[in-house]
């Protein structure tokens, strides 16, 4: 029995959290929300130099082949202080898709310059309705003589740092398809106004612009349950560091903040629930070892483990945020107090690619709960 | 991360279970579990099974092999708890007294001490309680007021003692009383190894809320000690207390996966029982909160699993295993009121009449002790507070 990261792993996580600390932690979410983006530009170097983009990139094309649970402290650190960036679309959804989908000439084209740090891909998935797996796109891909042109509106893309690639899904006539098109051929795009304004999205329209076929055509779902697979291990980690982080700066204000002649942190209204905190936390975090361990080990309850972990990550976030603010007290209120960044990034979570509700239903499925499966995969959750 | 056995573990844990398949009682393993229910009966069925277990090497694995123990390693133990919880194995009737008592007195007992009790212990001829809690003095444990007073040479022993598990089968009780008072409220405690067999021990068993008796209020009226029967020294019996505590090393295992196995039968009871013709799991509610659960019964059985980690490499308990009582008594209790929501009316309804499992019922009720006994839940999340996280301690601490 060995349920811990290994030593090298831990080191790893002491190094990005130095680094991490050089950035005046929280300084760069904030330099995002009034409007300086050079900060993403400058993490992405920095974390290029330490290898962190190279990580889940194969040797093949110049990466270092690391597996899912090497990105645990990476993301862990970055969560805790909300690093704002693409670093969880590209390294934990872009890479897989394309290290699993992707044909040798399209791995060579795009990873070498994804592990040096150069290049970041971001995805176009959503449409106007919302939903995660909608009947059919209405984003069209039509054959052309050498490929495919995508005609179509995409909204809540994540575009932060400016990706030079968005991995999209558009209909075919074989069904939904993944494609790969150049930032560059995007004909226009809207920034939208977002809850967390430490992510930037935009809404983006193609005009006959030229895709690459990701994969087979008419799989987009498939393929991309199977990538969110990975991405929702290290989504998880984040939103643990960020918990971490809440549950240390609750108890630290409990600590200092004297009312009725004593430290709030003695009455047992507010040390019981930070306590709570603590339970979801160590609930959480081990939750996301484990899922992270599944996906690296390809285990048989992968499913299971990661859409367990996600549902009960997603919610847990959520309630250390809201009870952090409510443990601080007027302060908690404020613009001033980090606190409300973190709720507002449990809240952007939340839904991102899968609600609760889909995890648990995932999680039922893959556990095969349901006697009738048939029925029920006929249609696709959300 | 490994989740693996080792070959040596896996033989173990083959060893351990030919030998349940051969000596549990008759029919147990098909299903006949069923206890005696007169008082008498359940001891000698319970007195019985440890001699079983004694005989084959298997009641006391963690103690060093001179004492009859096997020396087994953390990972064998967990693997013997997960065994017998699997087989849902009858109740270790001298639990206290392998798991705490035996242990201590191997530590700090003087050599008569070791000689008259520990093989005893082992072989279930003496069974042991443990005089803890009084009717003032529950989680605030330094409140006791029984009190023992040196009267030509013996102790004469007065008070009252509450929730003694096992008091109305046991034949010795770890008792804790007052010996002198003190400003400071963990001194003056003394440790007494009392014999339950005299005229000044009576014992009346509790009616718990789900019709067990498992535990006894014990009235001491001029109860009789000698120094010979004192653990440790006169005054110190708080060292001997914090001392026992650590004794306990595979902690919560055994209800880590119970609760792992409570959950298998209510997901075996939403996929086979019925409601309006439908199968409860089809139902969006039930599939849902069931999910919610897997996620955080599976998330305390991976914190214990890390907690383990952590002892296998430092050679103690984390800070953080302290987590594992509070985690898993909440979900236990959550679990059962889930599944009896999920029942419908029907879940009124108990033993042979019950919807899908006889017990179910029972273990809802029994579910609502889990969360008070062996430190509440509100004492639990004060101690986490003031240790793990450093906030500053409560008030009468």
């Amino acid at each position: 029995m060995d349920f811990a990261l290994s030593e090298e792993q831990e080191l790893f996580r002491t190094a990005i959290r130095k680094y991490m600390n050089d950035l005046d932690r929280t300084a760069f979410a904030r330099s995002v929300i009034s409007g300086n983006l050079d900060v993403v530009a400058n993490a992405t170097s920095g974390l290029a130099e330490m290898g962190v983009t190279a990580i889940p990139v194969s040797e093949e094309v110049d990466g270092l082949g690391l597996g899912a649970l090497d990105l645990v402290p990476v993301f862990e650190e970055t969560g805790r202080v909300l690093l704002p960036g693409l670093q969880l679309e590209t390294l934990a959804l872009a890479v897989p898709l394309l290290e699993s989908f992707g044909t040798p000439a399209q791995k060579a084209a795009r990873l070498p310059s994804v592990a040096s740090g150069e290049s970041s891909v971001s995805i176009a998935w959503y449409e106007r309705d919302g939903s995660l797996f909608p009947n059919s796109f209405s984003c069209i891909a039509g054959k052309t003589e050498s490929g495919y042109a995508l005609t179509g509106t995409k909204t809540l893309v994540p575009v932060i740092g400016d990706p030079d690639t968005f991995i999209t899904g558009a209909q075919t006539a074989e069904g939904k398809s993944l494609f790969l098109v150049k930032a560059s051929d995007v004909a226009s795009s809207r920034m939208l106004s977002v809850l967390d304004e430490t992510q930037q999205l935009a809404e983006i329209t193609l005009n006959q612009a030229p895709g690459e076929l990701l994969g087979e055509p008419g799989h987009a779902a498939e393929m991309l349950k199977e990538g969110l697979l990975h991405f929702n291990a290290a989504l998880c980690s984040s939103m643990v560091g960020g918990m971490d982080e809440l549950v240390k700066m609750t108890a630290e204000y409990a600590k200092i903040r004297v009312q009725f002649n004593q430290p709030i942190g003695r009455f047992q209204a507010i040390k019981h629930g930070i306590v709570n905190m603590k339970l979801d936390l160590e609930t959480a975090r081990s939750l996301s070892y484990y899922a992270a361990w599944a996906v690296e080990t390809n285990a048989t309850d992968k499913a299971a483990a990661v859409h367990s972990a996600r549902s009960f990550i997603s919610k847990a976030f959520i309630k250390a945020a809201a009870d952090s603010i409510q443990i601080h007290g007027g302060i908690g209120f404020t613009e001033e107090l980090d606190v409300q960044l973190y709720l507002k990034r449990a809240r952007y979570y939340e839904n991102y690619f899968g609600s609760v509700r889909d995890s648990r239903r995932a999680t039922a499925q893959s556990l095969e709960w349901h006697s009738t499966p048939a029925k029920r995969d006929a249609v696709p959750v959300s | 991360m490994d989740f693996t056995f080792t070959k040596k573990e896996e033989k173990f844990r083959g060893e351990l279970r030919g030998w349940l398949e051969v000596n549990l009682p008759k029919g147990w393993l098909q299903g006949d579990r069923k206890l005696p229910e007169d008082n008498e009966h359940y001891s000698k069925f319970l007195r019985d099974w440890q001699r079983t277990l004694y005989e084959g090497g298997w009641a006391a694995i963690s103690w060093p092999k001179e004492y009859g123990g096997r020396d087994a390693t953390l990972m064998e133990e967990i693997i013997y708890h997960q065994e017998m919880v699997r087989v849902q194995s009858p109740p270790l009737v001298n639990y206290i007294g392998i798991h705490m008592v035996a242990p201590t007195l191997m530590q700090m007992g003087t050599d008569a001490q070791k000689e008259e009790f520990i093989e005893k212990i082992l072989t279930g001829e003496q069974v042991w309680s443990q005089g803890y809690s009084e009717p003032g003095a529950g989680s605030d444990l330094t409140a006791l007021q029984t009190t023992a007073v040196k009267k030509d040479g013996k102790w004469v022993i007065n008070g009252q003692k509450v929730w003694t598990s096992f008091a109305h089968l046991a034949d010795r009780c770890f008792l804790l009383t007052k010996t002198s008072q003190s400003e400071k409220k963990h001194e003056g405690i003394t440790v007494f190894l009392l014999d339950m067999d005299q005229e000044g021990v009576e014992t009346r068993p509790i009616v718990q809320m789900d019709g067990h008796q498992e535990f006894n209020e014990v009235y001491l009226t001029d109860a009789i000690a000698t120094d010979e029967d004192i653990v440790g020294e006169e005054g110190k019996g708080w060292a001997v207390l914090i001392a026992l505590m650590l004794h306990e090393r595979s902690g919560i295992a055994a209800q880590v996966f119970t609760l792992e196995q409570q959950f298998d039968s209510v997901i075996e009871m939403a996929k086979t029982v019925r409601v309006n013709g439908c199968l409860l799991i089809e139902d969006p509610f039930v599939e849902d909160g069931l999910a919610d659960l897997y996620a955080r019964i599976n998330g305390a059985k991976l914190n214990y699993y890390r907690n383990i980690t952590h002892t296998l490499k430092n050679g103690r308990p984390g800070p953080e295993s302290s987590l594992d009582k509070l985690l898993v008594s909440e979900l236990t209790k959550e679990l059962f009121d889930f599944a009896m929501t999920i029942q419908g009316h029907a879940g009124v309804l108990m033993n042979d009449d019950s919807v899908f499992s006889a017990e179910m019922q029972g273990q809802y009720l029994a579910s609502f002790g889990a969360t008070i006994g062996g430190g509440t839940s509100e004492v639990q999340r004060n101690t986490i507070g003031e240790r793990i996280l450093g906030l500053p301690k409560d008030l009468g601490r």
